[in-house]
């Protein structure tokens, strides 16, 4: 009898803790379950392998997935990330979206290129997925209709182009009245920025020498072109020559040859040309729509520079990058929380309710979105390369 | 008067590195009756090689050799490394479709030419690379006519192209490997039969012809700065353009259409347009071709009667 009771006792002692091991378990798979069920993936397009802005996606890229790894961290979630590259080529672009349709992906960042944008948005649209540029600024991305799925943490054309136009006439970056070489690479983003700016510096008195260049042109052809535009349109009369290429090595290149022509001129390049690992010439100016991080006193942007140390120098151009994936992260996030799980429809409707406050923000501005997709704040960044190469930011504007 | 002596500099410059790769196509033509469009990517491959040189020597801003130096060991390095490919490509790539029909050894051309862009992107990455050559050579080394500043490395481009040219001319005319060329491109059965070792004569062609596209890549570095391994296309096709316009598998030929080419190109850009000297220049093949189908160094084909 006596040995029973203990027995029995035993096996009580042996049923309550398996119960509680069991409930512990189960809670912890049911935690792990409302964990996994915040899995899924997402992707990023860019130019990170091949075409004429590799430096710039590689910069894009490692910010992304720095972004992805932070916001997994806080938000105890499990997002994978996949990585597609254009070349900033629209025809490679639209296979990789319609591969990135095709997966488990539940939104996407990039493309960086405004011409991609006009290639794949209509397909994102039709697949009623959302996708956040950092950097695709033709503002009629934004205004066409055809992108209804388009975000983007950037200020368009419309803002970049008046900054830079009224920035080189505030500070007469040109004698007034004197002759502006303005050339374009033949891609959207770039005969964008000429059709905004020249209106307003015509207006400001100067003469305007629009000219063309095939910016797919490499090697020796591409010389030629650059030999000829700096012999016959870069005369006395001209002082400035702006350069809205999506190209830093061509840009680098066509410097290099006014250089070896003996021509001394100011050259203004716009946010593609920002590469402070190919872009060097002394004495430019360079704009773009994100901030030099490195020196910056914020908790999110001091973050950004610990984690992004790993991959090497980097420009303002990834931060934009960085941003639009935490957009995407966040939405994510904020479906699971909700206790939904993932997908195109409600992550879509998460991202057009973004609202991230500018000290929570690596661009320095409130992160929301109008109707169409444009950011509602407006920002923008000037830098100008000193004598040994280096960009510094320039405060007053 | 500036612009036009600026405008022709630019395009002797141009034009002799497109005949030193228009003067490899020939060369493969005249004796295999074969385009090689992966040629072009021969080029490529020398330019990288050119930049590896400099960086193994310090890199552009810390050089531990003298600038001369330099200069002569990346031509070298270049042209042999990358003759040797060319011999590596016609031993595994093109002689064992010698007997095929035609059609056979263009698509493998064209397949070798994506492998070589490839390779060298899964290798070195798609980024454009830059030479940084006025670190080294910088611009005040330059010769100054009528206000126009002639860099030493532009000078030193024509003088090592022209020295090429003759040098290979020498080669092809007073040589008995030259003789041998010619043996085969004439009749490769006849000078097999002669006792001419038909598969070094080609092999020794191939390294010739690789060669100066390798050195063509290194002065093109030096000269532009930019290289990427999508450099060797556009370049393959206006030196391939080169060499039909001045007569495909005539030497002369392939140096007076590269240089043709080359000015073409440079003067459209400068006098009208450089959106339209792509045009202008495929326009002026095109004519070629119709008024003078052999090129204009070419011998027009034998017609048996």
């Amino acid at each position: 009898m006596h040995l029973r009771r203990i027995f029995a006792g035993a096996l009580g002692v042996m049923a309550l803790a398996s119960i509680t091991v069991l409930g512990a378990s189960s809670s912890a798979h049911v935690a792990k379950v409302a964990k996994a069920s915040c899995s899924t993936s997402i992707a990023i397009e860019a130019p990170f392998a091949t075409g004429p802005a590799t430096q710039l996606g590689l910069e894009q890229l490692h910010f992304a997935q720095l972004a992805v790894a932070m916001a997994n961290k806080a938000n105890g979630t499990s997002i994978t990330l996949g990585k597609d590259d254009t070349g900033l080529n629209p025809s490679l672009a639209t296979t990789r979206t319609n591969s990135i349709i095709a997966s488990k992906a539940v939104a996407a960042v990039g493309p960086a290129g405004s011409q991609e944008v006009e290639a794949v948005g209509p397909l994102y649209a039709k697949a009623g997925m959302a996708f956040v540029s950092g950097s695709a600024t033709l503002p009629a991305l934004a205004t066409s209709g055809a992108n209804t799925t388009f975000f983007r943490v950037v200020p368009d054309d419309d803002i970049q182009g008046p900054n830079d136009a009224n920035y080189i006439i505030k500070h007469k970056l040109a004698p007034a009245g004197s002759t502006i070489l303005i050339i374009d690479d033949q891609e959207a983003y770039s005969e964008g920025l000429v059709a905004v700016m020249t209106p307003i510096l015509t207006a400001a008195g100067f003469t305007v020498n629009h000219q063309s260049y095939n910016g797919t042109d490499t090697g020796a052809t591409l010389q030629s072109d650059f030999s000829s535009l700096a012999t016959s349109q870069v005369t006395s009369a001209t002082h400035l020559v702006i350069v809205p290429w999506q190209s830093a090595g061509n840009a680098q290149q066509f410097g290099q040859t006014l250089q070896q022509q003996g021509k001394t001129v100011t050259l203004f390049g716009t946010d593609g040309t920002d590469s402070p690992g190919q872009f060097i010439i002394p004495g430019t100016y360079v704009s773009n729509f994100g901030p030099d991080i490195s020196t910056s006193k914020s908790a999110v942007d001091k973050a950004i520079v610990k984690g992004i140390k790993k991959y090497g120098a980097y420009g303002a151009f990834g931060v934009p990058t960085w941003e639009a994936t935490t957009v995407v992260m966040n939405a994510i996030s904020s479906v699971c929380k909700a206790g939904k799980t993932p997908s195109r429809s409600n992550v879509l409707a998460a991202v057009r309710k973004t609202n991230i406050s500018a000290t929570a923000s690596a661009m320095g501005v409130p992160i929301q979105f109008k109707a169409d997709g444009d950011l509602v704040a407006k920002a923008g960044y000037l830098f100008h390369i000193n004598s040994k190469g280096t960009y510094v930011e320039i405060a007053d504007k | 008067m500036q612009i036009f002596i600026s405008t022709l500099v630019s395009g002797i410059v141009v034009g002799c590195l497109y005949a030193l790769i228009a003067l490899g196509y020939s060369m493969v033509y005249g004796v295999l009756k074969l385009l090689n469009f992966a040629h072009g990517d021969l080029y490529m491959v020398g330019a990288f090689v050119g930049y590896f040189a400099i960086q193994w020597f310090g890199g552009a801003t810390a050089l531990i050799i003298p600038v001369p130096l330099l200069i002569i060991f990346m031509m070298l390095i270049a042209g042999f490394g990358v003759g040797a490919l060319g011999v590596a490509i016609e031993r595994f790539a093109y002689r064992p479709l010698r007997n095929a029909p035609r059609i056979a050894p263009l698509i493998t051309a064209l397949g070798v030419s994506f492998i070589l862009e490839d390779s060298v992107l899964l290798l070195f990455g798609g980024f454009t690379r830059n030479y940084n050559t006025p670190a080294f050579l910088p611009f005040r080394q330059s010769i100054h006519i009528d206000g126009v500043n002639i860099w030493s490395v532009q000078i030193i481009v024509v003088v090592v192209s022209v020295a090429m040219m003759f040098g290979l001319r020498e080669l092809v005319n007073r040589t008995l490997f030259g003789k041998s060329m010619r043996a085969v491109a004439s009749d490769r059965e006849a000078a097999e039969m002669l006792g001419v070792n038909v598969d070094r004569t080609i092999a020794i062609t191939f390294f010739v012809g690789s060669a100066m596209a390798g050195v063509a890549g290194v002065m093109s570095g030096l000269a532009f700065g930019q290289i990427s391994n999508i450099i060797g296309f556009l370049a393959g096709l206006k030196a391939f353009t080169a060499a039909v316009v001045g007569g495909i598998g005539s030497i002369p030929g392939a140096m007076i259409g590269g240089l043709a080419i080359g000015l073409c190109e440079s003067f459209s850009s400068s006098y009208i347009s450089s959106q339209y000297s792509d045009l202008i220049v495929f326009a002026l093949l095109i004519a070629v071709m119709l008024v003078r189908p052999q090129g204009v160094f070419g011998q027009p084909p034998l017609q048996k009667v």
